[in-house]
């Protein structure tokens, strides 16, 4: 009850911010409702982590004879990622409240922003597979709407229709998830289906046959249910190959991108894998724990060339899924969803201070009238001193981000890597490279957001007047910095056993040995490393820099590894390109064949039509002449003249006479 | 009286008033016509209410309902045989829904009807008589009466397109007529020959009542389209033979690829309020008369054709949508988008399963809201500057915000958003389709998959209309005179659209309220095809 009270109060905060917001412009209504969101998810969280689980469901429909239902379905999982979100968001709704204050349209900014919060809560809490996909969808929906909030602006119209677009892709991998465990169980409810006896887990798989409850598939599409449901994920929660509309969504308005596109909406396809979790094979695990990999490594590589603060940070999101993604395909979902929750608090912070900085330049530049490009960290420096309080909270999230010691990214990635390690030392083939690319992937982090925070905060101060942010969007910075140390997680800061999130799961006690020690200190010693080389780099002497802009692999990073340029050449253009051949098809081919009958019928016709006009009108025409030349010719016979006619009798017998003798 | 002839013929009522009416009259002709949609809104409400939805129909002639059967020609035709027409109207949950979204739509071609200004008297007896004739076909159960109405809707539209259309209206007006009358000239064939084939089992006379045409008992042993009697037409078995006339007449209208043709032309041309109904209706007409004549009177047939019925349905999908993609004008890519949709109508019933008919079903009346929605909507952008090429604006919403927000509704809505009854129905004819598999072994899964690309695709042409047309700085090619012109939409624009969209809305959230009235009904169509 509680919970769904907390999932609909931001539809009703959207819908009353939409109807009633024309005087106090909707920032009362939204973050009141926020507040009561968060107040319920924290009772709700309160009472139910570590109890039984409740289900509680309502028929829906009937279709035949299977009844599908709605309900929620609180445990573990679905609370945490109810209270989390409602958290996050609430501090996200009063940094709006000052960062959107200016914007003539703030109204449909909160009703949006409202929607997302309801779909991204309800998904949490949803009991059945099809009310996952509604509510995913959904969310995709509202982030559509708020990339594309500023929708004058070409390249934030483009970004959200890309967005959506990709989503959509994923979504065809969830729907074709949905009908294959629909055809196998004929349900698709959460519990029936992945409990602990449920009917994947008991459906036995013999001899290459997957027996469901009320069929049998051939094995191959138990894997390939696993794999589509990976590939709806994928898309969400960008990962390779759907990763690109991540990058781009950051157009929309930094506060958007902190919550949706970095501590939630993309945490939702980690969130599906682990709901579906006990489907998944080992080839569809392996899967997962390659693409994860792959993904976190590539997306570290990119972060590192590029000079939009918001563009690292996104491709550090899109690293740091690839962390949690990995962490499921080894099978330790806990530590992937220990690491969400972490990521959830610091990455939303480096996102809120981005914003933060971002927003102060803005203005400044307004001010100016300077065209300079607010957000590109090569125009920063020295905000350290006019920004002090945002210069320590971004900090504390670089480090938790980087994995230092004391903050909670050192638990969550501990975690991480620590399985990573375990399940690598049973991998024998090329697979055991995974977990040592997820370490150098760590160095990778800890290099690149230093050199975002160097960038930034270091060296010489370019602009005078700017000053710290207004306090509004102050103090959820500050609350989350909080979030960003270990005491949230863990009374221990070097055990990440000990963490409640991890102890809240269902822990496989991950037969770690000695990789507990050293993983940790190998990630803590690498991570300073790299912080050094990143201050040679671009703290210390920001002139002398080794890194040119010039280099083969500086370019590869900096486009993304050209994914958008081979995407737009193998997939966009030949796609319009078919339609447009097919309409021309649809034209020439098709309509020519219906327009050539047509055309056949009106030749046949026009045949027809001489013939009757020339043959068979002529001849009745003809009969019609004759006939009347005849007549024409004997009415010359009467006359009315006697002297004629005396002249014919005599004629007449005259003509007789001759043909009686002489004849 | 009862209730369903009253629906069917208030409509006509309306027209003979439009008709005697003097011409000094004549800008009162709409409000006639208003007022008899909105009595047949009211009476089809009544029917959704008292209809029970515990009873099938479908094959059984006891459990139709509001059933009336009047014994309407009876000819001595030599001997000891009569000619027996029954006027017989009933409906089941097949046709129940169709009777309230025809009445809907109707409801509100007349509500933008309003932009019609030449002729007025022709064109609201011409509208009424088609409504007369829709709702016809929707409730005859004799296959006499259904062949009358369904001929019948041909007329109305056929001059409404040719002398209230655009330019190359008579082209297109006549490519539709052809079109339709190519498939039904067969239909007439099959007619006849089903009523020299089958007997009213209590009289013995001949008869066309359908009802008896599903019941293979009821044939004469040896007639042509008795089920075993092994017959031969054009060296194919006569049934199906028969199936194949009577499926390629309805697909016509579905349309199916490639007898399509006709409805982008149809559509361009005709004034909005046909558009409307050509959408909202006439397409559903196609999709009933394949569940009600070509299923249910020839079942195995359509069972031997599952495969290619299921194919036709994803190539109308596929192909349909990247038409669509391929449009510059607005009103040509909502018609391309309606071949695709209506793919999955096919594709639904193709499964033979619950899930699939149902989703058909639903894709039927939430296609119906949401077309008409989007041809709707086109038409206010076509009757404020008259033209509707899509690079010719840009940025709409910031100088029409309330139409922008209609047309993303509709839009979301038929890209398949859920909570919009589009995502149900095309959710569960493909869930259908794909469980059809593991059931009856019909279609291949395959074929699920593939027209679930039609939903990205859908997604593409949809999205990107809306970021050309819609968004960015505003830009019109008319430039100032069309931005004086482009006003938000109207109160009656609103009255109009807001009904459809929350229909869509209801029907997505709550799709029980469609599935409960035509469950039972499904179930035995399903028993009926595939026992």
């Amino acid at each position: 009850m509680l919970a769904c009270g907390a999932a609909v109060i931001p539809l009703l905060g959207a819908i009353a911010t939409y109807t009633f917001s024309k005087r106090n412009r909707g920032s009362g209504i939204a973050i009141a409702g926020s507040v009561l969101t968060f107040v319920l998810s924290a009772l709700v969280f309160y009472t139910t982590w570590d109890h039984t689980a409740i289900h509680r469901q309502i028929s829906w429909f009937t279709i035949g004879d299977l009844t599908f239902t709605a309900g929620v379905l609180l445990n573990n999982l679905s609370v945490l990622m109810l209270f989390l979100i409602s958290g996050i968001s609430l501090l996200v709704h009063i940094y709006s409240a000052a960062y959107m204050k200016l914007d003539p349209r703030l109204p449909v900014y909160w009703t949006c922003l409202g929607l997302f919060c309801f779909s991204m809560m309800a998904l949490v809490v949803a009991d059945s597979l099809l009310l996952i996909y509604l509510f995913w969808e959904l969310v995709g929906f509202s982030s559509y709407l708020l990339i594309g909030f500023w929708n004058t602006r070409q390249a934030a119209v483009l970004a959200n229709k890309k967005a959506f677009i990709i989503n959509r892709i994923g979504d065809i991998g969830f729907l074709a998830g949905i009908m294959v465990l629909f055809s196998q169980y004929h349900t698709l409810d959460l519990v029936t289906l992945f409990s602990d006896h449920g009917l994947v887990a008991s459906s036995p798989r013999i001899g290459g046959v997957w027996v469901g409850a009320t069929g049998q598939l051939s094995q191959a599409w138990l894997t390939i249910a696993g794999a589509v449901f990976f590939f709806g994920a994928m898309a969400k929660s960008a990962q390779f190959p759907l990763h690109t509309w991540l990058p781009d969504a950051m157009e929309g308005p930094t506060p958007v991108s902190s919550l949706i596109h970095a501590a939630t909406m993309v945490a939702a396809g980690v969130f599906l894998l682990v709901r579906v979790f006990p489907l998944f094979d080992q080839t569809v695990l392996l899967l997962i724990a390659s693409i994860g990999t792959f993904t976190a490594f590539m997306a570290a590589t990119i972060a590192l060339a590029q000079h939009d603060i918001k563009k690292i940070l996104a491709w550090s999101t899109i690293s740091q899924l690839g962390y949690m993604i990995a962490a499921i395909g080894m099978g330790s979902p806990e530590s992937a969803m220990f690491h969400l929750a972490t990521h959830a608090f610091f990455k939303c912070l480096l996102f809120l201070s981005a914003g933060a900085v971002i927003h102060e330049l803005q203005h400044h530049y307004a001010k100016s009238g300077d065209t300079t490009d607010p957000q590109d960290i090569r125009n920063m420096g020295g905000l350290r001193k006019k920004m002090p309080v945002t210069f320590i909270v971004m900090t504390i999230a670089a480090l938790a981000l980087a994995g230092f010691p004391g903050t909670s990214g050192f638990l969550s990635k501990d975690a991480v890597l620590v399985s990573a390690f375990g399940w690598g030392a049973a991998e024998q083939n090329v697979f055991s490279v995974i977990p040592y690319l997820l370490f150098v992937t760590s160095l990778l982090t800890a290099f690149y957001v230093a050199r975002l925070i160097f960038k930034v905060f270091f060296g010489p101060a370019g602009q005078e007047e700017l000053h710290e942010a207004p306090a509004p969007m102050r103090w959820p910075m500050i609350v989350l910095a909080l979030c960003c140390l270990f005491p949230l997680f863990s009374v221990n800061p070097v055990s990440f056993e000990s963490a409640w999130i991890m102890a809240g799961f269902y822990l496989n006690a991950v037969e770690a040995g000695a990789y507990h020690t050293y993983v940790p200190v190998l990630v803590s010693l690498g991570g300073t490393a790299a912080v050094f080389f990143a201050w040679f780099c671009y703290g210390r002497n920001r002139s002398g820099n080794i890194f040119t802009d010039k280099g083969m692999l500086y370019r590869f990073a900096l486009n993304g590894w050209y994914f958008d340029k081979l995407y737009l050449a193998v997939f966009v253009k030949p796609v319009v390109l078919l339609s447009r051949i097919l309409f021309g098809f649809d034209k020439k081919v098709v309509d020519g064949l219906v327009n050539a009958v047509g055309s056949l019928g009106l030749s046949l016709s026009a045949v027809s039509r001489w013939t009757d006009r020339y043959l068979v009108d002529a001849a009745v025409n003809g009969l019609g002449s004759i006939s009347k030349t005849i007549g024409n010719f004997t009415r010359n016979f009467q006359n009315g003249r006697v002297q004629y006619y005396l002249l014919a009798t005599v004629a007449g017998v005259l003509l007789f006479f001759m043909f009686t003798y002489f004849l | 009286m009862n209730l369903l002839s009253v629906l069917v013929f208030s409509p006509l009522v309306a027209g003979l008033i439009v008709l005697v009416l003097p011409a000094s009259l004549q800008s009162r002709y709409k409000y006639v016509a208003l007022a008899a949609t909105i009595l047949q809104v009211l009476l089809s409400v009544l029917v959704w209410v008292r209809f029970n939805p515990s009873l099938g129909g479908v094959n059984n002639e006891h459990t139709l309902q509001f059933a009336e059967k009047l014994s309407w020609i009876q000819l001595n035709v030599g001997g000891d045989s009569r000619l027996q027409i029954d006027y017989f109207l009933a409906i089941d949950g097949l046709s129940m829904p169709f009777l309230l979204l025809t009445s809907l739509v109707m409801f509100v071609a007349v509500l933008s009807s309003w932009e019609i200004t030449t002729n007025l008297k022709g064109y609201f007896a011409l509208f009424m008589l088609l409504d007369t004739a829709v709702m016809g076909v929707f409730t005859a159960m004799d296959f006499f009466l259904f062949y009358l109405f369904y001929e019948l809707m041909l007329l109305p539209i056929y001059f409404l397109i040719g002398m209230w259309g655009g330019v190359k209206r008579e082209y297109a007006a006549i490519k539709f007529f052809l079109y339709t009358l190519f498939g039904s000239v067969f239909m007439l064939l099959i007619m006849v020959g089903l009523y020299f084939s089958v007997q009213d089992p209590l009289t013995g006379d001949h008869t066309f009542n359908m009802v008896h045409m599903m019941n293979p008992a009821n044939y004469v042993d040896g007639s042509l389209f008795a089920k075993f009697s092994g017959q031969l037409l054009l060296g194919i078995p006569a049934r199906s033979l028969a199936f194949i006339v009577l499926f390629v007449a309805f697909a016509i209208k579905v349309p199916i690829v490639p007898l399509h043709t006709w409805l982008p032309d149809a559509h361009v041309e005709a004034p909005t309020p046909v558009s409307i109904v050509l959408a909202g209706i006439l397409l559903k007409v196609g999709g009933y008369g394949v569940i009600r004549i070509c299923y249910s009177i020839f079942p195995e047939a359509a069972l031997g054709y599952a495969w290619w019925i299921g194919l036709i349905g994803v190539v109308s999908i596929i192909y349909g949508a990247l038409n669509a993609l391929a449009q510059r004008d607005l009103k040509r890519l909502v018609a391309y988008s309606s071949v695709s949709h209506m793919g999955f109508v096919l594709l639904g019933i193709a499964s033979v399963t619950a899930e699939g008919i149902s989703g058909a079903m639903m894709q039927m009346i939430s296609h119906g809201f949401l077309s008409v929605m989007l041809f709707f909507l086109v038409g206010v952008i076509y009757t404020r500057v008259h033209d509707r090429e899509i690079a010719n604006f840009r940025g709409l919403s910031q100088l029409m915000p309330q139409y922008t927000f209609f047309i993303m509704v509709a839009f979301f809505a038929s890209l398949g958003l859920p909570g919009f009854s589009a995502f149900i129905a095309e959710a569960f004819s493909l869930t259908g389709a794909f469980k059809s598999a593991g059931v009856n072994g019909l279609i291949p899964r395959w074929m699920a998959l593939g027209g679930s690309v039609g939903i990205l695709l859908s997604a593409a042409y949809l999205l990107w209309t809306l970021q050309r047309m819609f968004f960015g700085q505003l830009r019109l090619s008319g430039g100032e005179p069309w931005r004086l012109l482009l006003t938000d939409v109207t109160i009656r624009e609103k009255i109009a659209l807001v009904p459809l969209a929350a229909m869509a809305l209801l029907l997505g959230i709550l799709p029980g309220v469609v599935f409960t009235q035509i469950n039972t009904s499904v179930l035995d169509l399903v028993k009926l095809v595939n026992p």
